[in-house]
């Protein structure tokens, strides 16, 4: 099969799948799907513990907002035919037990969380924004436009975060270390497995 | 006039043999582009000067034009005209070094390939997953028009997974034999990668759009049905198969009764939990009332 791009038709969308180069394709939207599942059950465990606080309605919008993110990979997984890591329901688990956790180190703490997490996904979302530039900007132009948004958003909810005193919570710079280096992990295997 | 092709290489080795018919040649050389096959002997004098390293792996949509013909291409149609021989010679060497001869090329043509008949039961079977494609596609196409009803589910697996079976019936006697090639160790990666594209592609066709963990599931089952309903095949000697096509609604049932129980546990298990939480809260309601009296 030549590696220059598989010539597929896509039954019910309106992607064209000529020319489109698989491999980096597949593993950006695998990865990127995996990240906001992730991210979503993080809130979910933050909203477990802080829901009734008073940073709850923000938790809560934070996380609608990745829920729509969420959504928009779920279609753009099935446009582009890419498989979802096998390891969801590990980030399942492990997202919401990073989120309660955090939040069990009170709000700040979430806060923390959230600056963290929120600090990878868009250095992430920009090396991945090069890359795209890299291979055929006109090829990729709506995934670009989709990827750009969510780093702009990503990025907002990270300014929220230290806003919201993040810098406050117990041990933060230990933790943030910590949870950055787990979502370089989680990064990595969701791009293979 | 003996073709003398390079000494036997492997495929992947070779560097690609690429025929330029000039126009001047065009009438003594047969025209890579045009599928026919001659009998004429001086036609491949020009195999054996390849016209130094090319990239074996040009684009095939712009070939006919140019009147290249990449390694590739030679070998698909070496192998295309060897299936005939199959039911006769099995997937073997000389069923390959046959369907070179019917192409005008000598019987060493075969050496291009492993000795045992690898590549020629990979090319069928990706012959087969192309045209089980180009069928899902078509019928798509129908249902999207309107002149087709879309079929629920199951009638869809089923109705695809006896499609790609039925192509095996021509080379039923010798599919054994190609079976237990492709279990070999260094068939399978190619092998595996055929089948879960296949899987793929009628499960995408069949309308699944699931992006959780059900997306392994279903083609874990899937794989399963379509794996067994083959060795059923092997075995089965009533008239047209029915006995398989039989044992194929059977199990696709089964995998969809799967689905629903596992639907059902959840919601059971959903339902036990909310049971069990209105008992705690009833209790500590009933201890907190005692308690105030």
């Amino acid at each position: 099969v030549p590696a220059g791009g598989v010539s597929l038709r896509c039954c019910g969308t309106r992607v064209s799948l000529e020319g489109v180069n698989r491999p980096v394709i597949d593993r950006i939207i695998r990865v990127d799907h995996a990240g906001e599942y992730g991210a979503n059950r993080i809130y979910a465990g933050q909203m477990a513990v802080l829901g009734r606080s008073s940073v709850g309605p923000l938790i809560q919008q934070m996380w609608n907002q990745e829920k729509d993110h969420l959504k928009k990979f779920d279609e753009l997984m099935v446009a582009y035919r890419v498989r979802p890591t096998v390891l969801l329901p590990f980030w399942n688990v492990a997202g919401f037990v990073l989120g309660a956790a955090s939040a069990l180190l009170g709000k700040k703490g979430a806060m923390a969380c959230t600056v963290a997490v929120e600090e990878s996904i868009s250095d992430h979302y920009n090396s991945q924004i090069r890359t795209l530039m890299e291979e055929d900007p006109e090829k990729y132009k709506e995934l670009l436009q989709v990827i750009k948004q969510f780093r702009d958003d990503e990025r907002e909810h990270h300014d929220i975060g230290l806003e919201h005193d993040a810098e406050g919570a117990p041990a933060y710079s230990v933790l943030k270390t910590a949870i950055q280096l787990g979502c370089k992990a989680a990064i990595f295997l969701s791009e293979r497995i | 006039v003996r073709c003398q092709l390079c000494p036997p290489q492997h495929a992947l080795q070779a560097s690609a043999v690429l025929r330029r018919v000039s126009d001047e040649q065009k009438e003594t050389f047969i025209s890579s582009s045009q599928q026919q096959f001659s009998s004429h002997p001086t036609d491949h004098q020009s195999e054996q000067e390849p016209q130094g390293p090319r990239p074996s792996y040009t684009g095939q949509g712009g070939q006919e034009s140019e009147d290249y013909e990449s390694e590739e291409q030679l070998q698909h149609r070496i192998l295309t005209a060897a299936l005939e021989f199959v039911p006769e010679h099995g997937w073997t060497a000389e069923a390959i070094a046959e369907g070179a001869k019917t192409l005008g090329l000598s019987v060493a043509a075969a050496g291009m390939f492993h000795s045992d008949g690898s590549e020629l039961i990979l090319h069928f079977v990706s012959q087969c997953n192309t045209k089980l494609s180009e069928l899902l596609e078509q019928e798509q196409k129908l249902v999207q028009l309107g002149e087709a009803e879309k079929k629920p589910t199951d009638q869809f697996l089923r109705d695809a997974v006896q499609a790609r079976l039925r192509m095996l019936i021509p080379y039923i006697d010798k599919w054994p034999q190609a079976l237990s090639i492709l279990l070999l160790p260094h068939n399978i990666p190619s092998s595996l990668n055929l089948l879960t594209s296949m899987i793929d592609d009628i499960w995408h066709y069949a309308g699944d759009q699931s992006t959780d963990f059900n997306w392994y599931t279903r083609r874990a089952v899937l794989t399963g049905v379509y794996n067994t309903t083959e060795l059923v095949m092997m075995q089965d000697s009533s008239p047209d198969f029915e006995d398989t096509w039989r044992f194929l609604e059977n199990r696709v049932a089964d995998a969809m009764s799967m689905g629903n129980t596992a639907n059902q546990v959840q919601s059971t298990g959903e339902a036990v939990v909310q049971g069990l939480m209105g008992a705690a809260v009833t209790v500590s309601n009933a201890g907190t009332s005692r308690a105030v009296r």
